[in-house]
């Protein structure tokens, strides 16, 4: 990986950024986690409330990539088969036909995952985990770039179903969008008045431009105190207070991989502890089960991250 | 501050006034007050505060040695660690000691609550207050998140003003009850709930100022009362400590006279022979037959100071010719208010002249030949005795008092009529006290039991009846029968109170309480001196003896106990000594590491350790640490927890510093790609690091 390659790279994540920034406003801490997510490899949970744009930076995102796009509309009576595909008999050859289902993409964006019941939300273990699926005792492979962007409403809302903690594990990143200051909300309106902006964007970047993205995050190196600093990070989630479930070896490998894809981004070609603590809350946060007495008394994951990230002794 | 205005001024000013520290508590007062008006404020640590708190510790720790090595009033260290007045001093201290620590609190956390009045936040973190207490520490380590909390200590201090203000000297007065109800009221009036209106306020403060007040009235005339209740009843039972103007007897009282067995003084002789059979705390002349009272009698009771002669020796009787000595350790059980120490009467053996060793303030003698001291509780000296003279006044047999040959009128027919049953033909005083101590031998017989037929009725008084129906008795009733007696010959005779001496225990001799013993002084007129003389049956030493219980030695087990913490306590070993000199490397090692191994914490971070993860770290020359370590001394200490790009940003935005933000990003940079990368620095551009550094140090040092 030469220099030239990496700033390849780096314009490239400049590129899909700015793109972005056309539809989602004032959320451009929002859009690097995205891209960081993207580059490194892992997939993304948007959890916010309804209307605050989730939709709409998935959908920005797939249209600014020139790749394959789907979108899963969750809901109670969804089944795995109408994720994953399904074999349908042919009467014109007497044979099954395997019918490929919305996961045999690029970028899958799975709207309001958390309407659908567990069962269903599990068919996304195995494509998520390995990029593959298995259907019918056969295995098939996803594409190389295969990128899950999940939204969600808060679990305390009607009709939700909480996701299981292994399906939360296979998302490498959890953030939040948020109202956007009243100025911004005003831009976004006049942009609004005629035309919605997103059904004029343009793709800025191939396939293979995001592949190079994701090869160029790989050759970012790491110190091996840095990937000491992540471990014990990690680690002391699983002994913080009021934790019941830490966060796993998992974490810290999405960690790690995040914290290369934003050294990238911020031009560098190594990684220093701020890259890490920048995204150790939405790396780890929503992995961690905390105990019902202590959510009660309201500590929250993130205050839990927060406050290992303060205690902590941070590699200088 | 959370207290309202001029609320802390007004507490110290009371504090000051109340402990004679007056122009400390208002300089204190106005320093606190003096944040309301001053703006600056300096952004202090939680780190800075713990290691205050950590200071404010030791100095209380400090304080309390030093109070308790050292008398107040001056002496210092070196005055405690050798020399004569060293165990004078620390019976002052000892004194002193527990209060003056109280006294001095305000003092002492006068830098933590100043730092709190000057800092950004105004309030100290919870941590700081808890580095010393263990159970936070716990809660601590199971991350309960206590390290979050922020609180105004400004009450808390206003509190201690309040508790140190109460420990002061003079008491009686009301000064303190009052002043500390106008500032209690002070701080309930700005915090008083808004619900109730302004009259139910006020009433229910003066209701409660009014039962505080009646609380502590009554509690005061109580004490009084309890204090001046003289009781008989309660004479029986106590030996009470013995007063040199009057003697209370239990004559005249029914019911079975008992005294402990506690260890009161014990004796080492120090010169061969035998160590004194008697020894006297006092002497009485006038006998008061309806109170049952003995009375050293008239103004010349009065003491008078005796001085020292060095610092601890003490001349009685300059001319005396000691024979022998005896080292006494005895306990001074009064109080004198005037002094503010123990008091005591000396048990002293007749002929005393000298006293040794005796680390007293003063020492005074009445004319009856009590000996009044005034030091610590507990003294241990050498008494140096031999026969003849005493420092009792001649008899007083002039013509206008004759207290040494008084006789009660109502006493005197009894008298007689016993003299005459002795029927008497000599007039030789030695003859005539051989007699009489052959009639009480023969005709009486020592009971502690006292019936109803010794009671004093109208027609006889008690002595009346020991003398002529009972003829059995303590020694309360012989020697005041003998006094009598031979007063009723017209020989001067006086009342002596005191202990006997019988007791051996290892090398000394022991006295118990159940040994004190009433006698008579006898003078002698050819030798021109007072003798002691006593008619109480021999018997009634194994009489009182016979009454001790089996378990007599835990009761002296205990008592060896008390006299060994009353000898530490009271200054009389070396031990207090060895405890300071073993305390000042203790402190010394405890300050050390306070200070010393925060420093190793800080050049050694990392959860980890050992010498695999050192491996793991490339990079740890870097000058960028110097650089780190000299902005952090400008008062922006880093976090363990916050990484250096964005601390560097918090200290460069000191406007002095702008001029070297630019070269400081650039060492950072640099010092990062030299730590974090992998790849490391090439040589160039190491020698550009430790350049640059060196550059920036340069500058800083300049500012």
């Amino acid at each position: 990986m030469t220099p030239a390659n990496l700033e390849a790279a780096r314009q490239t994540y400049r590129n899909i950024a700015a793109n972005i920034a056309i539809i989602m406003r004032g959320q451009s801490d929002a859009t690097r986690h995205l891209l960081a997510a993207l580059a490194a490899g892992g997939h993304v949970l948007l959890e916010d409330f309804p209307g605050t744009g989730k939709t709409t930076l998935a959908k920005a995102l797939a249209r600014s990539i020139d790749a394959q796009f789907k979108r899963i509309q969750f809901t109670p009576d969804l089944l795995p088969s109408d994720i994953l595909g399904v074999s349908v008999f042919s009467q014109r050859d007497q044979q099954f036909h395997f019918h490929e289902g919305p996961v045999f993409t690029n970028i899958l964006l799975a709207d309001e995952i958390n309407r659908a019941s567990p069962r269903t939300q599990s068919a996304l273990l195995e494509a998520m985990g390995e990029a593959q699926v298995s259907v019918e005792g056969e295995r098939r492979d996803l594409s190389e770039l295969f990128f899950v962007i999940a939204t969600q409403n808060p679990v305390e809302f009607r009709g939700t179903y909480p996701l299981p903690e292994a399906q939360m594990d296979r998302f490498a990143m959890q953030f939040t969008l948020g109202y956007v200051p009243a100025a911004e909300e005003v831009a976004i309106l006049t942009a609004q008045e005629h035309n919605h902006p997103l059904n004029e964007l343009k793709p800025c970047a191939t396939l293979a431009d995001v592949l190079a993205l994701k090869r160029a995050v790989e050759a970012v190196r790491i110190s091996e105190e840095l990937k000491r600093y992540v471990v014990d990070l990690v680690a002391a989630t699983r002994t913080a207070g009021g934790v019941q479930l830490g966060a796993s070896p998992r974490a810290s490998i999405a960690l790690m991989k995040t914290s290369q894809a934003e050294a990238l981004f911020e031009g560098a070609d190594f990684v220093t502890p701020e890259q890490i603590q920048k995204l150790a809350v939405p790396v780890i946060a929503h992995r961690l089960v905390l105990e019902p007495s202590a959510r009660f008394s309201g500590l929250t994951a993130r205050s839990v991250v927060g406050d290992i990230l303060k205690k902590l002794p941070v590699p200088a | 501050m959370k207290t309202p205005p001029f609320l802390l001024l007004a507490a110290l000013l009371f504090w000051g006034w109340e402990s004679g520290l007056l122009a400390v508590g208002a300089l204190l007062g106005v320093v606190l007050e003096s944040s309301r008006i001053i703006r600056a404020r300096w952004e202090v640590a939680d780190q800075d505060f713990r290691r205050l708190w950590t200071f404010c510790v030791l100095l209380a720790l400090a304080l309390v040695l030093y109070v308790f090595a050292t008398n107040q009033a001056g002496g210092g260290f070196s005055g405690m660690v050798q020399g004569p007045g060293a165990v004078r001093n620390a019976a002052a201290s000892s004194v002193n000691s527990a209060t003056s620590f109280f006294r001095w609190l305000p003092m002492t956390l006068f830098l933590f609550i100043a730092a709190q009045v000057f800092s950004e936040r105004g309030a100290v973190p919870l941590a700081a207050l808890s580095t010393t207490s263990l159970i936070v520490r716990w809660r601590r380590a199971r991350g309960d998140g206590l390290d979050e909390r922020y609180v105004d200590v400004s009450y808390a201090y206003f509190i201690v003003c309040l508790f140190a203000a109460g420990i002061h000297p003079n008491t009686g007065t009301y000064s303190y009850f009052w002043g500390q109800c106008v500032l209690v009221a002070w701080v309930l009036w700005s915090l008083r709930s808004r619900r109730f209106g302004l009259a139910a306020w006020l009433g229910m403060l003066v209701a409660v100022v009014a039962i505080g007040f009646a609380g502590q009235y009554g509690i005061n005339q109580a004490e009084r009362f309890i204090g001046s209740f003289n009781a008989q009843w309660m004479a029986r039972f106590f030996r009470q400590q013995t007063d040199a103007r009057q003697s209370l007897t239990s004559m005249g009282q029914i019911g079975e006279l008992k005294l402990s067995p506690r260890i009161v003084i014990r004796l080492e002789p120090r010169s061969a022979g035998p160590v004194p059979a008697y020894l006297r705390e006092a002497s009485y002349r006038n006998y008061q037959p309806q109170k049952s009272t003995w009375y050293a009698g008239g103004s010349r009771g009065d003491f008078s100071d005796v001085s020292s002669e060095r610092e601890t020796t003490w001349v009685l009787l300059p001319r005396k010719t000691n024979a022998a000595a005896v080292s006494i350790a005895c306990y001074l059980n009064g109080w004198a208010q005037d002094l503010g120490a123990p008091e005591g009467l000396l048990p002293l053996p007749s002929g005393c002249g000298r006293l040794e060793n005796l680390p007293l303030f003063i020492l005074r003698t009445n004319l009856t030949g009590a000996v009044l001291g005034i030091g610590p509780g507990l003294v241990i000296f050498d008494a140096h005795y031999g026969p003849g003279a005493t420092i009792d006044a001649p008899p007083d047999t002039g013509t206008t008092n004759r207290f040494d040959l008084m006789v009660p009128t109502n006493e005197v027919p009894a008298l007689d009529r016993v003299i005459s049953e002795m029927n008497l033909s000599t007039t030789n005083e030695i003859r005539l006290r051989q007699a009489m101590e052959k009639f009480f031998a023969d005709k009486f017989t020592y009971s502690t039991w006292q019936g109803a037929d010794k009671r004093a009725t109208v027609n006889a008084t008690p002595l009346t009846r020991f003398l002529l129906a009972s003829r059995s008795g303590h020694c309360e009733y012989f020697a005041t029968a003998t006094v009598l007696l031979l007063r009723q010959f017209g020989i001067p005779a006086r009342y002596a109170v005191g202990y006997y001496v019988h007791e051996t225990s290892g090398s000394g001799y022991v006295v118990r309480e159940r040994d004190a013993h009433a006698w008579c002084l006898v003078w002698n007129r050819a030798a021109g001196n007072w003798e002691d003389f006593d008619t109480t049956p021999p018997s009634w030493v194994a009489t009182e003896g016979a009454r001790a219980s089996v378990l007599q030695w835990l009761s002296d087990l205990r008592s060896w106990i008390g006299f060994q913490v009353a000898k530490f306590r009271w200054g009389q070993t070396n031990l207090r000594q060895y405890i300071l000199w073993s305390l000042i490397p203790a402190l010394a090692v405890l300050l050390y590491s306070v200070v010393f191994r925060r420093r190793k914490k800080r050049a050694a971070p990392g959860s980890g350790g050992g010498p695999a993860v050192d491996d793991a770290r490339p990079g740890r020359d870097s000058e960028f640490y110097r650089l780190e370590s000299r902005l952090s001394g400008r008062g922006l200490p880093r976090a363990s927890g916050e990484p250096l790009a964005g601390w560097l940003e918090r200290a460069l935005a000191e406007p002095a510093l702008a001029d070297l933000r630019e070269p400081l990003r650039e060492v950072l940079r640099l010092h990062y790609r030299h730590r974090f990368d992998p790849e490391g620095l090439n040589a160039a551009d190491r020698q550009a690091l430790a350049r640059q550094a060196l550059a920036c140090l340069q500058t800083l040092s300049r500012k």
